[in-house]
Order: structure tokens, then sequence, then C-alpha cells
């Protein structure tokens, strides 16, 4: 019996391993295209991140006469370049068509203001719809210093000469902060949702093809009704062909997974500090952890594409099945995204979006190890039940000869 | 020997809105459709029976039934004694089946798939070599064994698919459509194999739409027509029943007479 199956599981390896399209989907993405598209998107986020802070700002400022010293900071101050311009109308436009980053317009009054110890308020334009624009932040901190210096200089003329003085005035009550969680957990909150997504859309993408070759594509070729006819039971070939798309999707799953693996450990010795640390405390007893998850994930998707594919009567059919059932793993995977989905005996029992959450503890190293064993043991059961309906499924000459 | 015992294989047929009581088929029972009904034939070891009927006659049904593909609804039949209902797997490995639309595993060699199809038939390692060789010989195989099945003509395909039919080395061997989409060449080397199987003993059942395949080859005949047997007997029975001199014409008219008893 089991040599039986062992003789279709080889051969029907051997025909995937000769398919082009399955080892794409199978090893070159998952290996390949998702670390180096996110070595593009960090370099690209890097870049923009180092362009922003080091880019000369060009500027407007009216009104410097009024308060001169404010004009003199930014000329002072690295990487800003005064801009002449006719009116203060002329601001938005100049901003519009990128001929200066922000503009300044001091009131006339500035001076008497200032010298009342009254508050003065500059006004500051620029475009705010660049979500990896500095200017706000470096030119407000170029205003932040100069206001600071006029109140240092106010407090002192109130008798309070020391820094310390005047930060008690200033804050009577501070908050201390103490974080209970870690910078692992923080960070794993922020891009842990991500990393079980791809891993569970992998292992579906990786079993989905195999899948529909194994089954309707047989149909088609006219090959299933010859191996209808060999002496060993239907069981035996729904285990082998199981077992072959069940290996295409954990193997995408897990080359997903080992190529984020070596991932975190060149950027390990890249990144030094805090984010360094996390990243290192990140163990291969997690990914072990993690590469457990997904191998229930992969049964109970390989037992479901293969009874699908089984049902439809050519390829094309199988495909139009398929399509839509990427959405019963991209929406429970997706739903471990959200914010205010957490892990708890509740989403424990949701099959799939459980798997995703149990991924994203183990990155947080938050994990309750009592729940990891239920969601892995449910796991196990449901895809067993899957595979039993698909080898029930098999034995029914409607869906084998369905016309 | 082949023994067919009563057999017959019902579907659920689906409701088809708005047919008229005339337009109701004969196979048609209640919620069941008749693909073939109560059909009853024996074919002798060493010989040839060619099977016939025209299309939607129930062939199709009838050979899927005695490979053990389908089980049969009601009745059996019997392989040298062998039931195909009580020992469906035993039957299949004492056959062999082929037809015209049984593919082949493209991205497999000829020699990979011929060789799993015997280790599926439990095959030891040597002797499926040893009938690979034989096979291969017999059939003028070796110049494409071992390349992929994808890149094969349709001659050459459908020898990969006689030799995998024959591995194993079975009593009764199954022809359906043999010779379909084939040119003069490779149709004549196909039926020329068959002619030799009846030489070596084997009990072939021959299903055909080709009478002159029929003139040439077949011991027997037996006629399908709307899923019920409507002649058993020789070529010469066929002629004389009929009272035509060309097969074509006899099966027609054998045709035509069922339609009237259909109808009747």
């Amino acid at each position: 019996m089991r040599l039986n199956i062992l003789t279709i599981y080889l051969k029907e390896m051997k025909e995937v391993l000769r398919d082009r399209k399955t080892l794409i989907f199978m090893v070159a993405l998952p290996t390949l295209v998702v670390p180096v598209l996110m070595n593009i998107m960090i370099g690209f986020i890097v870049r923009a991140e180092k362009k922003a802070q080091t880019e000369i700002l060009t500027f407007a400022i009216f009104g410097a006469e009024h308060l001169p010293d404010l004009a003199n900071a930014f000329s002072e101050e690295k990487g800003f370049e005064k801009v002449n311009l006719l009116t203060q109308e002329a601001i938005a436009s100049a901003i519009e068509e990128n001929k200066i980053k922000f503009g300044l317009v001091i009131p006339q009054t500035a001076r008497e203001q200032i010298e009342r110890d009254e508050q003065v308020a500059v006004r500051f334009y620029y475009n705010n719809a660049s979500a990896t624009s500095k200017v706000k932040n470096r030119a407000g901190k170029v205003i932040r210093e100069f206001s600071e210096r006029y109140r240092s200089e106010r407090l002192a003329g109130l008798g309070l000469d020391t820094p310390q003085e005047q930060e008690h005035l200033l804050n009577p009550i501070t908050i201390e902060e103490h974080n209970t969680a870690n910078m692992r957990e923080v960070l794993g909150e922020r891009v842990g949702g991500i990393l079980p997504y791809m891993f569970i859309i992998f292992c579906f993408m990786g079993a989905m093809y195999p899948a529909i070759d194994l089954g309707a594509g047989e149909k088609e070729r006219g090959t299933l009704e010859t191996l209808l006819l060999a002496p060993i039971r239907r069981y035996q070939i729904v285990l082998g062909k199981f077992f072959v798309i069940f290996t295409t999707g954990v193997t995408a799953a897990l080359l997903c997974l080992t190529s984020f693996g070596v991932m975190l450990a060149v950027k390990v010795q890249e990144i030094t500090g805090e984010l360094g640390e996390v990243i290192a405390s990140v163990s291969v007893v997690d990914l072990v952890l993690i590469a457990a998850m997904l191998i229930p994930t992969a049964a109970m998707f390989a037992a479901v594409l293969l009874s699908v594919s089984i049902y439809a009567k050519s390829f094309k059919e199988a495909s139009a099945y398929c399509g839509p059932l990427n959405f019963l793993a991209i929406v429970p995977a997706f739903i471990a995204m959200l914010p205010m989905v957490k892990l708890d005996w509740y989403w424990a029992m949701v099959p799939v979006t459980n798997i995703s959450l149990a991924i994203k503890e183990l990155i947080k190293g938050t994990m309750n190890y009592e729940m990891f064993i239920a969601i892995l043991g449910s796991s196990v059961v449901i895809a067993g039940a899957f595979l039993f309906f698909c080898s029930r499924w098999f034995e029914r000459e409607a869906v084998l000869f369905r016309q | 020997m082949i023994e067919v015992d009563r057999i017959s294989k019902t579907f659920r047929h689906r409701k088809r809105k708005g047919k008229a009581p005339h337009q109701k088929d004969k196979r048609e029972d209640g919620k069941l459709f008749y693909a073939v009904r109560n059909v009853t034939f024996r074919a002798e070891a060493g010989t040839i029976l060619g099977l016939l009927g025209p299309n939607g006659a129930g062939k199709t049904t009838l050979l899927r039934m005695l490979s053990t593909a389908l089980k049969p609804s009601e009745g059996t039949a019997r392989f040298d004694g062998v039931d195909v209902v009580e020992r469906p797997l035993d039957v299949r490995r004492r056959i062999g089946f082929l037809s015209d639309n049984t593919g082949l595993y493209g991205r497999l060699t000829a020699r990979e798939m011929i060789e799993y199809y015997g280790k599926l038939h439990g095959l030891e390692q040597a002797k499926i070599d040893k009938r690979m060789d034989e096979l291969f010989s017999l059939l003028e195989m070796t110049a494409f064994a071992d390349k992929r099945n994808e890149s094969l003509s349709s001659g050459m395909k459908q020898k990969v698919s006689i030799a995998r039919t024959l591995i194993h080395d079975p009593e009764v061997i199954i022809f359906d459509e043999p010779t379909t989409g084939l040119d003069v060449a490779a149709a004549e080397a196909i039926l020329n194999f068959i002619e030799s199987c009846k030489v070596k003993g084997k009990t072939v059942l021959f299903c055909t739409h080709h009478m002159h395949e029929v003139d040439r080859l077949c011991d027997f005949v037996v006629v399908l027509h709307k899923g019920r047997l409507c002649f058993e007997g020789s070529i010469e029975q066929m002629r004389s029943d009929t009272g035509q001199t060309h097969l074509d014409k006899a099966f027609l008219t054998l045709i035509d007479s069922s339609e009237v008893n259909h109808a009747a």
C-alpha cells in the first residue's frame, strides 16, 4: 500500500519539478522575488528618508526686518537657501511649482510683541502631502530653537536663572514612561502581521498550480482514467497526489520563511543598537515553530485544492474555481493584520486566522504555548477532515466522470 | 474469457423543463437514466469480440464498467471467473485498456511512464525492464523510448499507450477505438498488433466505428443501441440476419430495426 502511494508521489513530483510554472510559484517567487522586493522597498524608503533630511530647503521670508534674528537663524543653519519672491501672495504658487519648499511671514508687530513679552504668530506655509517630507520638522526645529532662546531670556528675567528652574516652572508634572512592551513586541505588533500573511499566501500559491495539474489537468489529458484502472485503491491515488501538493505548498512557504531568516541573519550584522538586538532575539526555535504552524496550513490547502480540482472537468474550469478560493486564504490571513484583532481563545478557533495570529505572536515573542498547541492540534484535525472528505469525494463516480 | 451477465448502469438524470412526453427517451425510468440496460454476452479466450454501436449507445459506459472504473448498478461481469464487483483489483491485474482518448504524461519519457505503470501493477524492477525491452522491440519504440511524451507524434504516442496497456501482460485486452486519429500506417500497425494478440491466445474486446476493421479482425460482434444489446453473433450471422453483404449496411439495418423495436 505504502509503495503504491510512494510510487505515485515520486512520479508526480518528477512531473511537477519538470514544470516551469510550478517551479516559478514554488521556488522562484518565494525565494527570490519577495526578499528582492523587500530590499528594493526598504532601500527606497531609506533613500527617500535620507534625501528628506539632507536636501537643501529653499524658502521665502517676508517681514524679516521685523525679526532679523529669526531670518539670520535660517541663514546660519545648514541646508536652507533663501529665495526672493515679489509678494506674499506668490508663496502658495511658488510651493506648488516647487520653487520653494516653505514660506515664512513675520508680522509687522513682531518686535513690539517680543518687547512686551507677548506671543508672536509667524505664518508657516508648506505642502504636507508627501509622506516622507521633513520640511516641517527641519524648519520647525530652527523656529523652536529661536523661540526657546526668547523664552529662556524671559524666564531669566523672572529670576529663574538655571535651565532646571525654568523646566520646573514650565512642566510642574512630567510623565515618566515605563513601557512594559519590549522593543521586539512593539516591532512584532507593527510588522508581524504582514509576514504570516505572506507565508500563507505563498503556501496557497505554491499548492494551487500543482493541484490543478494533478486533478483537473490529469482528467483533461485522459491520464486519470488509466490511473483508475491500475490495481490500486483510490484513496492511495488521493494520498499520493495530496502529498505532492502538500510538499509544493509547504516548500513555497518554508522557502519564503527561510529567505526571511537569511535576510534577518544578514541584516543583524548590518544593523546595530536596539533594532539589531531585536532581530537577533528572533531565534531558530521561533522559526521552527513558525514552520510547524505552516505544515497543517499547507495540508488544509492541499486537501481543499485537490477536492476542487478533481471536481473540475478541465484545467480552465479548475482555475476558475481556484481563483475565488484564493480569498479563503487571503481574507482570514488579512484579518490577523487588523489592529483590533488579538490572539485569544475566540480567534484561536478560527482556521487560518489563528495560524496567522500565532505566527505574529511568535515573531513578537509573546506566544501562549497552550494556545499554540491548541491551534496546531485543531489545524491538524481540520486538515485531516479535509483529506478524509477529499478521499471520499474521489470515490464518487459523479465527480470523476462528471459530464 | 469475458462473461457479461445482465449488466446495467443507471445515472440520475437532470430534469429538463418543457420536454414533451413524446420526446421522452425510452431509457429514462423515473429519475433514472439507463445508459446500459440488462446486457449479457460472452467472449471466449483467444477470440476477438467486436463491440459496435452508434454514438451514445452506451459503449463507453459498458467498457468503463468492465474495466472497473464504474460500478454496475445491476448485474455483473467476470474475467476468467473473477467478478468486477467483488474483486475489482484482481480484474484490473488481468485486463489492459486502451482508448483513443487516454492521454500520456507529457513531461515523462515513454520509458518512465511505462515503468510507472509496471510499478503500479506490482511488478519487480527486473521484470519491468525485461518486459519493456520486449515491448519496445515489438512496437519499434527503442528510438523514442527516452524522449518526452509531449514531443512524440500521434503514432508514437499510440505505441506508448499500447506499451502502457500491455506492461503487465494482461489476459484480456480492451481496445476502445484505438485507430481514431491515426494515419494509415499507424492504424495498420495497431490492427496488426491486435491480430497478434489473438494468436497469443489473448481475449480481445474491440470497440470501433470502422466496419472494415471489424470485418478484418473480429470473430464475433455485439451491437449496442440505446443502452440495450440488439445483436450478438458472428459476422456472417450479422450479414445473413440483415440480408446485407456490406457490413456498414448490415450495421445500419440492425440499428434501424432496433429503433423500430424501441418505438414499439
